[in-house]
């Protein structure tokens, strides 16, 4: 891993930049008539230099060290539990879900006192509940 | 312009008791709104608006005013302790007040950003006070093309924040202006590279970005590094020392023209419309980190770093009331809300104010001062509260944490699309950290990105393409200069640094 | 949940008890009824609905929350209101004009179109102004076109795109040409004219303390008709052009929405718009009187105005 995090990440922007560029630039932005810059200006103008830039990078790396693959891999397991947590608020809504949120990320950080668990579980949402709902007058999501 | 009766009757109106309640209220509301993660500053002023629909018009602005300045310090609460800025400037302050916080001094960090805070808003408040007419007046010469030079040059000085590699530097900036280019494009209004997602038309939310980014994306980092181990979220290894807990006198002092600078500088973008307090942070941080003598003390617990970014952001704000005021324009989103919520209260800023509402306008001034000493005073107690919440187990306060951000996006965005960008761009920011992409830089870039845009188109519009017009402007040209020579300096202070140091350092 | 309903419907009742609402039928909104408001803080839509809001609060008792949702003049925020479901939960507060010509020039493009809505009513009608510094050269729209001909070209600060059209549309009539300077909004169309980097923008009403301090002149209306308040400088129809902006600011909601739900929040601004806070807040705003069309005048403005809108601003 000691140099290739920057060429992985110089090859992945020298090819973004490419694709904004030749692809999603011209079919995703509308052109114009009159003005003084074209939408497609600066978008253009971004994505070559960062292709450019990320040629380089790739070319001559720094020797940046990434996180661990084992620390990436945790890390994408609470990114799920939130992708289905926020999926789950948009069905049935944050009273019901926030609580099994809470619950599910404590007990993965290793909580098992049932004490602080209460705490965050019951405690805190409901404290957030009241807050939003009865105080500001706000809808909850 | 105003006779002094009419000042002194303004002042007496707002020191009295009922509206020292206000203010208190407002200040204890606004610390406490603000610093709770996912919330922030902004927020907390859009909250407490509709309360004052039922006061008189003093009381009501004095409520707002101590909100505002409330939010201010609260603001920079969450980034210290946690390292999980709510708004763009407090990341400036997480930079060096995190790292003090993890060496079992956080009341001092907070402490710190509480006085600094307090100084730099003083300070621009006397400005405000003294001389706004003249000072709108020369606001108002900065067009189109002189702004454009300017945020160039706000962009230089952001060369002192690229850490060892220029290339990423620059990467990431392109990055942040990418996705600044979200959403309807500056002067036709068409909607770019929205992908048929009609909510994206107005841009991606800031408040979207910005938690993301930087709150949700630290609070990931940490959660895999706490996964199946549970501790205090700030192993408080109290030194036993009680200089620890606070700021002494001497340190104070030894901030001072760092302050002073932060200070001036938040003052100056705090008064042209449209630059904001982020970019006044990172500017006095990077300038403080490269006047001083021991550059490698930054980012490591430094209070000079707490103190350029916490000064020069809360100057912004009160400097933002000069324009607000004097000409009924607005700097920022905060100032926007604020000329609202005076509207409706039947102020009407703008060229006739002082003499229409005189009485009313030092009234406001007079709840200023108050504001800003009960800030202190509500700061001392608020702060001691914050730093005991935050050591709770790590397990409850992320969890916590991740529920205030989600309904706080929620709220900010209307909607669970905004969340759903927020988890995207945390995704987003955990990978730029750690393939050592600077997020400061791309969030700057993203803030800036739209204004920049537009100010050069309406440059263009103005010059009618001929770029050669600049060169009658010697405002523009100083800036051009100055742009091009802080580069440099600063490039060549980062080749020297870099020298002397181990490439390993993580470059954040 | 049921414990929630249970609070929010004794909530409810005990404030309507001691609200004494005048013009509650049946139907209250279940939680916060939201204005999402479609243009930024601080202009004078947002300070119109966020009053129009406190007043609605007042007499109903229902709680009302205002948000901003800027964009596209209003168009950012009536296309996310009409992908929402009918709830009776959120109304929108935009402008006339804006809305039909991005209907006009984009409209297979936007997801809504005019009968995407439950209209409610209009707050007030709005008299767009071109108005210039005080030390201008030219005091009306023919000496405005003489000027730009005779330098070459003038630059024109500009707001929202059926401005540009209409100058476009002038350029096309009388040979002048113009720069158009794109601004955020009419406080920053003001900057640029007090700052002296344009001579000439558009205003909606934000203009007036200038007026009356003597720091800037009325050119001509944009409107079809002239200025009330000066009725000698004419519309851009003096120099032959036929196109004219005429903003009204409306409200509207999802179509589909419960015609109790509409028959009420439409009551509650129509009682709103004649209470003496909106009049003061509208004439400071417009300089007019608050202007009700109700709920089919509403629909019907925006039916014509559409039409109208074919013919002068078709690409």
């Amino acid at each position: 891993m000691l140099t290739s995090a920057d060429r992985i990440s110089g090859i992945f922007f020298l090819l973004f930049g490419l694709a904004m560029y030749l692809y999603v630039n011209p079919n995703y932005i509308e052109a114009t008539e009159g003005g003084n810059i074209s939408p497609n200006t600066v978008p253009n103008i971004v994505s070559i230099v960062m292709a450019v830039c990320g040629g380089l990078l790739a070319l001559k790396p720094t020797n940046h060290r990434a996180h661990s693959s084992r620390s990436m891999a945790i890390t994408g397991f609470y990114v799920a539990l939130l992708t289905v947590g926020l999926y789950a608020m948009s069905w049935f809504g944050f009273e019901y879900v926030a609580p099994v949120l809470a619950l599910a990320i404590m007990w993965a950080i290793g909580e098992r006192r049932p004490l602080w668990l209460g705490l965050g579980v019951v405690v805190v949402p409901a404290v957030i509940w009241f807050l939003v709902t009865q105080i500001l007058g706000r809808a909850l999501p | 312009m105003v006779d002094l009766t009419t000042i002194l009757a303004g002042f007496a109106d707002a020191f009295t008791l009922f509206n020292l309640a206000f203010v208190l209220l407002g200040v204890a509301l606004g610390q406490f709104v603000g610093a709770v993660p996912g919330i922030g500053p902004i927020m907390a002023m859009a909250i407490a608006i509709p309360f004052t629909f039922g006061l008189d018009p003093l009381p009501a602005i004095a409520f707002l005013v101590g909100v505002n300045k409330g939010g201010l310090v609260g603001g920079a609460v969450p980034a210290i302790l946690m390292n999980t800025p709510g708004t763009p400037d407090a990341a400036a302050t997480a930079m060096d007040g995190h790292p003090l916080a993890k060496q079992g001094k956080p009341l001092k960090a907070t402490k710190m950003a509480l006085f600094s805070s307090v100084t730099g808003d003083t300070f621009s408040d006397i400005v405000l006070i003294t001389v706004s007419a003249p000072l709108a007046i020369l606001a108002l010469k900065m067009g189109p093309i002189e702004v454009v030079a300017l945020m160039i040059f706000a962009f230089s000085i952001l060369a002192g924040l690229i850490g060892n590699s220029l290339i990423k530097g620059i990467i990431a900036a392109m990055l942040g202006l990418l996705f600044a280019s979200i959403g309807q494009d500056p002067e036709n209004f068409t909607p770019r590279l929205i992908f048929g997602y009609w909510d994206l038309f107005d841009g991606l939310a800031l408040p979207s970005v910005a938690i993301g980014m930087l709150a949700i994306s630290e609070i990931l980092h940490r959660m895999s590094e706490a996964h199946g181990n549970v501790q205090s979220t700030i192993v408080n290894k109290d030194t036993g020392n009680p200089d620890d807990r606070r700021v002494t006198w001497a340190e104070y002092w030894s901030c001072r023209f760092t302050m002073l600078r932060g200070a001036t500088i938040g003052t100056i973008l705090g008064a042209l419309p449209g630059i904001g307090s982020t970019a006044a942070a990172f500017m006095s941080y990077a300038m403080t980190k490269a006047s001083s003598k021991d550059p490698g003390s930054f980012g490591k617990g430094n209070i000079q770093g707490i103190a350029a970014s916490e000064s020069a952001n809360s100057a912004v704000v009160g400097a933002n009331l000069i324009p607000l005021l004097t000409l009924g324009i607005p700097g920022s989103v905060g100032a926007a809300l604020i000329i609202s919520a005076f509207m409706i209260h039947g102020m009407q800023p703008g060229p006739l104010l002082f003499e229409n509402q005189g009485r009313l306008v030092y009234g406001l001034f007079g709840a200023m001062i108050m504001a800003n000493f009960v800030n202190l005073w509500v700061g001392q107690i608020g702060l001691r509260i914050w730093v005991k919440v935050v050591s709770a187990p790590e397990s409850i306060i992320f969890a916590s944490a991740l529920l205030l951000c989600i309904v706080g996006v929620a709220m900010a965005t209307s909607g669970l699309f905004g969340v759903a960008i927020m988890l995207i761009f945390a995704v987003l920011g955990y990978l730029m950290s750690s393939f050592g992409y600077s997020l400061v830089i791309f969030i700057i870039a993203f803030f800036l990105g739209p204004r920049f845009e537009k100010s050069i188109a309406q440059s263009l519009a103005l010059t009618n393409g001929d770029l050669t017009q600049v060169f009658k402007s010697p405002v523009a040209v100083a800036l051009l200069v100055l742009s091009v020579v802080s580069v440099i300096w600063f490039l060549r202070k980062n080749a020297q640094a870099e020298q002397g140091l181990p490439l390993d350092e993580p470059s954040e | 949940m049921k414990l929630k309903t249970t609070l929010l419907a004794l909530g409810a009742s005990i404030l309507m008890g001691l609200a004494a609402p005048v013009a509650a039928d049946d139907w209250a909104p279940d939680g916060p009824l939201t204005i999402q408001i479609g243009f930024g803080a601080g202009g004078s839509t947002d300070t119109m609905g966020r009053v129009l809001a406190k007043v609605m609060k007042e007499n109903t008792g229902w709680d009302i929350v205002v948000e901003n949702k800027p964009g596209g003049g209003g168009v950012a925020m009536f296309t996310g209101l009409s992908q929402r479901p009918p709830q009776g939960k959120l109304i929108g507060m935009g402008v006339s004009i804006p809305v039909l010509v991005q209907l006009v020039q984009r409209g297979d493009q936007l997801p809504f179109d005019v009968d995407s809505f439950d209209y409610l009513g209009t707050v007030a009608r709005t008299e767009l102004a071109l108005v210039a510094g005080k030390d201008a050269p030219f005091d009306d729209i023919a000496g405005l076109v003489a000027y730009a001909k005779e330098q070459g070209t003038l630059p024109v600060a500009t707001m929202a795109p059926p401005q540009v059209l209409l100058m476009k549309q002038t350029t096309a009539t009388t040979g002048a040409e113009f720069n158009l300077v794109t601004a955020d909004g009419a406080a920053e169309v003001l900057k640029l004219i007090l700052g002296g980097q344009v001579l000439v923008g558009f205003a909606a009403g934000e203009h007036f303390p200038y007026l009356e301090s003597g720091d800037m002149k009325v050119i001509t209306s944009a409107g079809a008709s002239a200025l009330s308040y000066a009725p000698d400088q004419g519309t851009f129809a003096d120099v032959g052009v036929s196109a004219y902006v005429d903003p009204v600011y409306y409200l509207a909601t999802t179509k589909g929405t419960d015609p109790a739900a509409v028959a009420a929040i439409a009551a509650a601004i129509d009682e709103a718009t004649k209470s003496p806070e909106m009049a003061e807040i509208v004439k400071n705003a417009t300089q007019g009187e608050p202007l009700n069309l109700g709920v089919e005048g509403t629909h019907q403005m925006m039916t014509e105005g559409l039409a109208a809108a074919q013919i002068l601003f078709a690409k």
